[in-house]
């Protein structure tokens, strides 16, 4: 039986019987301290850091050129995530319209990504030739920085949504196929076994077991191809583009606008950590074993 | 007991003849033979234990009965018919429990119903769960996942599974090795009592001699690579046993010291050379 800070089980006697009942109790410290600690300590902590950064930063030691006060890159996120340029401006100084864009199509980079990747992985996964054929191809992707195939995509695609989003796809299916190849290969040989002594066929080895024991793979993989996309988004816009947030990055630094440069790289932050956890959630989610084996 | 004596006009549950399984070593070029002209005729209701040392094929022997290997060369026969891959009147007990563990201990039973159409009304399926979870004595734990329960509760739940098909034929291979040694010798009287009510025919793999002796009606010793028999031995000791109590028997230290000798001579075979 679970104890919550308002509700408690007491064990009592009652017309000569053992009941339990459930009594409010109110929340001790201890309690509220134990399920609040994580929390209390990380605010503090950011807090702490943006607030020496704050200090140094106005007390005139540093260049605001380097590094803005941390006010004004607050200022500016704020600024940039609450106001919409104008209809017709020709650029827009507006976060949200290039967040949009940029989150846009990392999401249609994943979704291709993952329509790619998770099916190749699982046909190398499955079958010895295919894998034979593809493996030098996508050791080969996967191991060359994909940033040297930029100049080729802007030269066959130009200065495209596409290219942008040819680049995500590229950046992220390789962490999602070798995962999902990964998780078939790794597929517990005693479970295999187990399944074909209770009589699976090899359509229900597949579908029974080797797809939920690959599933967590494939999350993980998409977890990294998360990573690598974000990565792809921004040097996509950085080399070529007039919207999105590396553009906005060049764009701010063109114009010596350092706090709102600040500002788009704590948000490019947030928006990869929260991806990443949302991810991770899903992982526990559907499969609670493997969080318990990692501890 | 008497049980393998007044077996006149049965014929063998589980028949091998010259049964012989290898393995292609493709990185060596060679061919690793793991069992070797195996003649071993099992009655129904005998209690099989093989014992020899790690790598001689023991484990070979029960993947060809189960219809997970197929033999080289020779036949192995099960109720008079050739083995042509798994099927419902054999089920298996693994070591590592092999567990599915996305799914409940009530599913991880279901999983023999789940895989093949056996005629069985989905009422008398949750029956025979429910009668197999008493069994196993595993009451409250339906809803739990394997990573919840421990090493022996997890072996309960693949005895169960075993179990719940009513199979004629039970492997085990080296079910109880992972377990500790208290929570062992309460599993193997509960595998004694179950496999003596169902009356059902049992080859399981052991390491322990004192597992084999406990359990056994006839102990198979099989020699190192190639794996051959070595010697049957029967074990004549009145059931229901208990590890700790047929210690006490002065037969249990002769038949022991018997075993250990054939088994301690193919063991040290594996140090050498390999």
């Amino acid at each position: 039986m679970r104890l919550s800070g308002l509700q408690k089980v007491i064990k009592m006697e009652e017309n000569n019987q053992n009941t339990e009942r459930l009594v409010y109790t109110g929340w001790t410290f201890k309690e509220v301290w134990g399920y609040s600690r994580t929390t209390v300590v990380t605010i503090l902590n950011l807090s702490i850091f943006f607030i020496l950064w704050e200090i140094w930063t106005s007390s005139g030691g540093v260049n605001p050129l380097f590094l803005p006060e941390a006010s004004n890159m607050f200022h500016e996120l704020w600024k940039g995530l609450t106001t919409s340029a104008p209809p017709g401006a020709v650029f827009s100084g507006s976060i949200r319209d290039h967040l949009f864009h940029s989150f846009s199509n990392l999401m249609i980079g994943l979704g291709i990504a993952c329509v790619i990747g998770i099916p190749s992985g699982l046909l190398m996964g499955g079958n010895k030739y295919i894998e034979t054929i593809l493996s030098p191809y996508v050791w080969a992707m996967a191991s060359l920085p994909r940033i040297a195939l930029v100049p080729l995509f802007i030269l066959f695609l130009g200065f495209t949504m596409k290219m942008q989003i040819t680049i995500i796809v590229i950046s992220a299916v390789f962490p999602i196929i070798i995962n999902a190849w990964a998780g078939v290969k790794t597929t517990e040989k005693s479970l295999l076994a187990a399944a074909k002594v209770f009589g699976a066929n090899r359509r229900q080895l597949y579908l029974n077991v080797v797809m939920p024991y690959t599933l967590p793979f494939i999350i993980s993989g998409i977890q990294q191809g998360i990573g690598r996309g974000l990565i792809g988004v921004i040097i996509a816009e950085l080399f070529g583009g007039s919207k999105g947030l590396g553009y906005l990055i060049q764009r701010s630094a063109d114009t010596f606008n350092s706090a709102l440069m600040y500002a788009v790289l704590l948000l490019l932050v947030v928006m990869s950590l929260t991806l990443i956890q949302l991810t991770r959630w899903l992982e526990a989610y559907v499969a609670p074993w493997r969080k318990v084996e990692m501890l | 007991m008497n049980k393998i004596l007044n077996t006149k006009d049965q014929h063998p549950v589980i028949s091998s003849k010259d049964l012989s399984i290898s393995y292609e070593l493709h990185r060596e070029r060679t061919k690793l033979i793991a069992l070797k002209n195996i003649s071993l005729d099992v009655k129904k209701g005998e209690f099989v234990v093989l014992v020899g040392p790690s790598g001689c094929g023991k484990t070979s022997f029960i993947n060809a009965v189960a219809g997970l290997v197929e033999p080289e060369s020779g036949v192995i026969n099960v109720n008079g018919k050739p083995v042509k891959g798994p099927g419902p009147d054999r089920a298996m007990v693994f070591q590592d429990y092999a567990l599915m563990p996305w799914k409940t201990v009530e599913s991880n039973i279901r999983i023999p119903f789940e895989f093949q159409n056996l005629g069985i009304s989905i009422e008398d399926q949750n029956k025979r769960i429910k009668d197999c979870i008493n069994l196993v004595d595993l009451n409250g734990f339906e809803k739990s996942f394997p990573y919840e329960l421990s090493g022996g509760m997890k072996q309960r739940v693949g005895i169960a599974r075993a179990l719940v098909t009513h199979p004629t034929i039970l492997l085990a291979d080296e079910p109880f090795a992972a377990i500790d040694a208290m929570t062992r010798e309460a599993m193997q009287a509960e595998l004694e009592r179950i496999v003596n009510q169902s009356n059902q025919t049992v080859i399981f793999i052991t390491h322990s001699i004192d597992e084999a002796i406990t359990l056994a009606d006839r102990v198979v010793v099989i020699s190192y690579r190639p794996g051959q028999i070595k010697e049957i031995v029967n074990i004549n000791l009145p059931r229901p046993r208990f590890e700790q109590e047929i210690k006490l028997l002065p037969e249990y230290s002769k038949l022991r010291e018997h075993i250990w000798r054939l088994v301690k001579d193919e063991a040290f075979r594996t140090t050498k050379g390999d």
